[in-house]
């Protein structure tokens, strides 16, 4: 395993020309020059608001409480494999997109958990292909108690690329990130600390939320405020986000302002459950204690997973 | 269950093989020949069966290792192209996916001529400058599809005068198309080493920062091979000529930087301050640093003079800096394009009258390939107009040429924004029991959403912005 891809500086390094001959860095997105930073960020950011992708989808919410529940299990597969071949997180982010958006097209039967695994890899595979300098061939993605052959795994590789109509290339929170930190807290930047919490905060909002609901800009911008400061009210964020000249184009504080509290939700009622485990390990443990479909599942402790399969999420 | 009906789609499966064991979408072209290959695939000349007139370049995508999936440069070239929408630049047709084996087939508009050709051409057959209407409109449209990436965020990183086509007979005759977005990226994308996933990429064309090492490099790269290709169009030769080392994966091509500082003379530290960080100007300090070279001769190798705008564009292109090279935006204001002859759409025929015109030949065509890219026994036709036949490797070779003959990704003109329903075979038809791995059981969502064929990471008011001043005269 890579861990120098897991480490935070590294997700989130300013390469500057210092560090360009530092043969170590490697597989980061090298951020440009900061005027054409703000530019850039600026294009994604309308690149975002123009985009209907992000509108809501309603889903009936009772045939689809299996689905939620396998959703979990596959974003907590998708982390965990992450870790293992030593994908960036953004890399994990972009599959669960991928997974979404298919879901929102098709609808995969109640207790088809394998072909739930089955659109797992694929989805992680193809973001790999997207994102990653070193690509693992479609054995090393191990899914939990089934085996797909290669052959099979490319066969759903083409139909999520069919039904996403190639559109691969979304953008993540992790776009935003280190901008947003540099921007609302300066010596927040170089702080792993939070940069690692606000990571942590926007892989456990996925896990509540669809992401197609939730503009990554937003998402990331609130998770970055909220680990800066978790008191801010409506005005003070306001005040906060006006500084950001970039951000203006994020027009809908009250957006901004809705996910901080989601997140800031999120965020207390994880740290009012036990931290013995992981979320990675009570995810291997949950499988293993937890047989077939439908059965109630053990409890976990964190966010969603607590309450899984009884919590009713509304998600519209 | 099949996608029978989906005729644009390419969702024919193998449970629906017609007498002759063509999947469906195949059926719908006439297959003509091949006419490229490259390190990822074949490329073939088609016609489209409900209009004859049609030509269609289709590039079939080598399968992948096994085990591997669907490759990656086909899925980045996909997804770059369906996003793209410009004159300058080819435009995706068809995805076409053959089920049987999971290969997948790009159809693009075809393309009759390339700058590499037309260079030959001028060199080996007329003995003759290309004139400096061609030249000026020809790097004008570079410029201006390479603006709209840019502006886009994507760099193409492997542009070299086989990817430049330029339109054959027809309603954009000599209109320019950026071909080949097999190695493009979006910008801030990883960025792979050049010559990773077997691709062999030329190494005349790359700027100095990447010979350097630079691990971090922006769409100025792209913006030097333009220049490379501007004197190229020129003098008919390639400018930096460089051995290729091929021994490792990514190795320290010095032969091609010392090709380039024997024109451009050695680069300093003043002039670009980033060097002193570069790796290999750091880790061989002695070939690179040691080794002094004259003053620079560039406008000696291009025979123009230092006043001349041509050749104060072209430095500009060659500036050692990639902070200070010219971006094609600039480059698109740039004196020269202002100065009689002013560039035009068709940059094959010049507007005044009286100006020699060029007939350039027509590709050369294979017509013994099938698409499966096997050699079938029927004996050798004459594709339309074309006097050249027979094997493909003839006439392209070059006896100092390092690469294989690349891929000609096609051009095309305005494609109706309809073709983003050929991306979605499945979806069209329901679940193909081939495209469906193991079958499994799905509906069609309760809730799905129309796609959005909106272009991601487009912006308003780009595209064309008009060839310079008299638009009315050219067009």
């Amino acid at each position: 395993m890579d861990s120098d891809t897991f480490s935070l500086p590294n997700l989130l390094c300013e390469e500057d020309e210092s560090s360009l001959n530092e043969l170590k860095l490697k597989s980061i997105p090298p951020p440009p020059p900061r005027s054409e930073e703000d530019h850039y960020i600026r294009s994604l950011i309308e690149t975002e608001s123009k985009s209907k992708d992000y509108a809501c989808v309603s889903v009936d919410e009772i045939t689809r409480n299996w689905f939620k529940c396998a959703r979990l299990d596959a974003i907590n597969w998708i982390l965990s494999t992450r870790e293992i071949l030593g994908f960036h997180f953004r890399t994990a982010y972009l599959s669960l997109t991928y997974f979404d958006r298919f879901n929102s097209t098709r609808v995969i039967d109640n207790g088809k958990e394998w072909a739930i695994q089955l659109l797992c890899i694929a989805c992680l595979s193809l973001a790999a292909k997207m994102e990653e300098q070193i690509v693992p061939s479609l054995s090393q993605y191990k899914a939990q108690g089934y085996t797909f052959e290669s052959s099979v795994i490319q066969r759903m590789e083409l139909m999520v690329l069919t039904t996403l109509e190639w559109k691969m290339c979304w953008i993540t929170p992790f776009a935003y990130l280190h901008h947003f930190f540099s921007k609302i807290c300066d010596e927040c930047d170089s702080n792993q600390f939070l940069v690692s919490k606000a990571v942590a905060l926007i892989f456990d909002f996925s896990k509540e939320v669809n992401l197609m609901d939730h503009r990554p800009s937003v998402v990331a911008i609130a998770a970055v405020l909220l680990v800066c400061d978790d008191q801010l009210t409506r005005n003070t964020l306001e005040f906060k986000i006006d500084v950001v000249s970039s951000l203006h184009s994020l027009e809908k504080q009250e957006c901004i302002y809705e996910c901080y509290n989601l997140l800031k939700g999120i965020e207390t009622k994880k740290n009012n459950t036990p931290e013995s485990m992981s979320s990675y390990d009570s995810f291997r443990n949950h499988r293993s204690t937890s047989s077939a479909i439908g059965i109630k599942r053990k409890l976990t402790y964190n966010g969603l997973e607590q309450n899984c399969p009884l919590q009713k999420i509304s998600r519209r | 269950m099949s996608n029978r009906g989906n005729n644009s789609g390419g969702g024919g499966s193998n449970s629906n093989v017609n007498p002759s064991n063509r999947p469906e979408w195949l059926q719908q072209y006439d297959l003509i020949g091949k006419i490229g290959e490259g390190t990822y695939g074949l490329v073939f000349l088609a016609k489209i069966k409900s209009n004859r007139s049609k030509s269609i370049a289709i590039k079939k995508f080598k399968q992948s290792k096994d085990g591997d999936g669907v490759s990656p440069t086909a899925i980045r070239e996909i997804m770059l192209l369906r996003e793209i929408s410009h004159d300058n630049v080819v435009k995706l047709v068809n995805v076409h996916i053959n089920h049987m084996d999971m290969s997948l087939y790009l159809a693009f508009d075809y393309a009759e001529h390339d700058l590499y050709e037309i260079i030959r051409h001028h060199r080996d057959k007329v003995n003759q400058a290309i004139n400096q209407y061609t030249v000026k409109s020809i790097l004008w449209q570079l410029l201006n599809g390479l603006n709209y990436l840019h502006s886009n965020w994507i760099m193409h990183r492997d542009l070299k005068p086989s990817n430049i086509l330029v339109m054959g007979d027809g309603e954009e005759q000599g209109v320019v198309k950026i071909a080949d977005f097999g190695l493009a990226r979006i910008y801030q994308a990883p960025l792979k080493a050049l010559s990773d996933n077997g691709v062999v990429v030329t190494i005349w064309y790359r700027a100095p920062e990447l010979l350097l090492g630079a691990k971090h490099y922006t769409s100025a790269v792209d913006m030097w091979a333009v220049g490379c290709i501007f004197a190229e169009l020129l003098t008919l030769k390639p400018l930096f000529q460089g051995q290729e080392v091929k021994a490792t994966p990514n190795p320290f091509q010095l032969d091609q930087l010392d090709k380039i500082f024997k024109v451009l003379g050695h680069p300093t530290v003043d002039k670009w301050p980033t060097l002193a960080h570069l790796p290999h100007w750091q880790s061989d300090q002695q070939h690179i640093q040691g080794h002094k070279y004259d003053s620079p001769g560039l406008y000696s190798v291009v025979h123009l003079s230092p006043k001349n705008p041509a050749y104060d564009l072209l430095s500009k292109m060659l500036e050692y800096d990639p902070r200070k090279r010219i971006t094609a935006a600039q480059a698109l204001e740039h004196e020269y394009f202002r100065m009689e002859p002013l560039p035009g759409r068709n940059a094959l025929v010049p507007p005044q009258p009286g100006e020699k015109i060029v007939n350039y030949p027509t590709r050369p065509v294979d017509t013994n390939t099938d698409f499966e890219g096997t050699t079938s026994l029927q004996p050798a036709q004459h594709a339309s107009g074309n006097n050249v036949s027979g094997a493909m490797g003839g006439p392209h070779v070059m006896p100092n040429r390092s690469v294989p003959r690349p891929m000609h990704m096609v051009g095309m003109q305005r494609m109706q924004q309809q073709n983003m329903a050929a991306y979605n075979m499945a979806n069209q038809a329901g679940m193909g029991g081939a495209m469906n791995p193991g079958n499994i059981p799905m509906q069609r969502g309760v809730a799905a959403q129309p796609h959005q064929q909106q272009q991601l990471r487009r912006k308003d008011g780009m595209g064309m912005p008009g060839y310079p001043q008299q638009k009315s005269r050219r067009f």
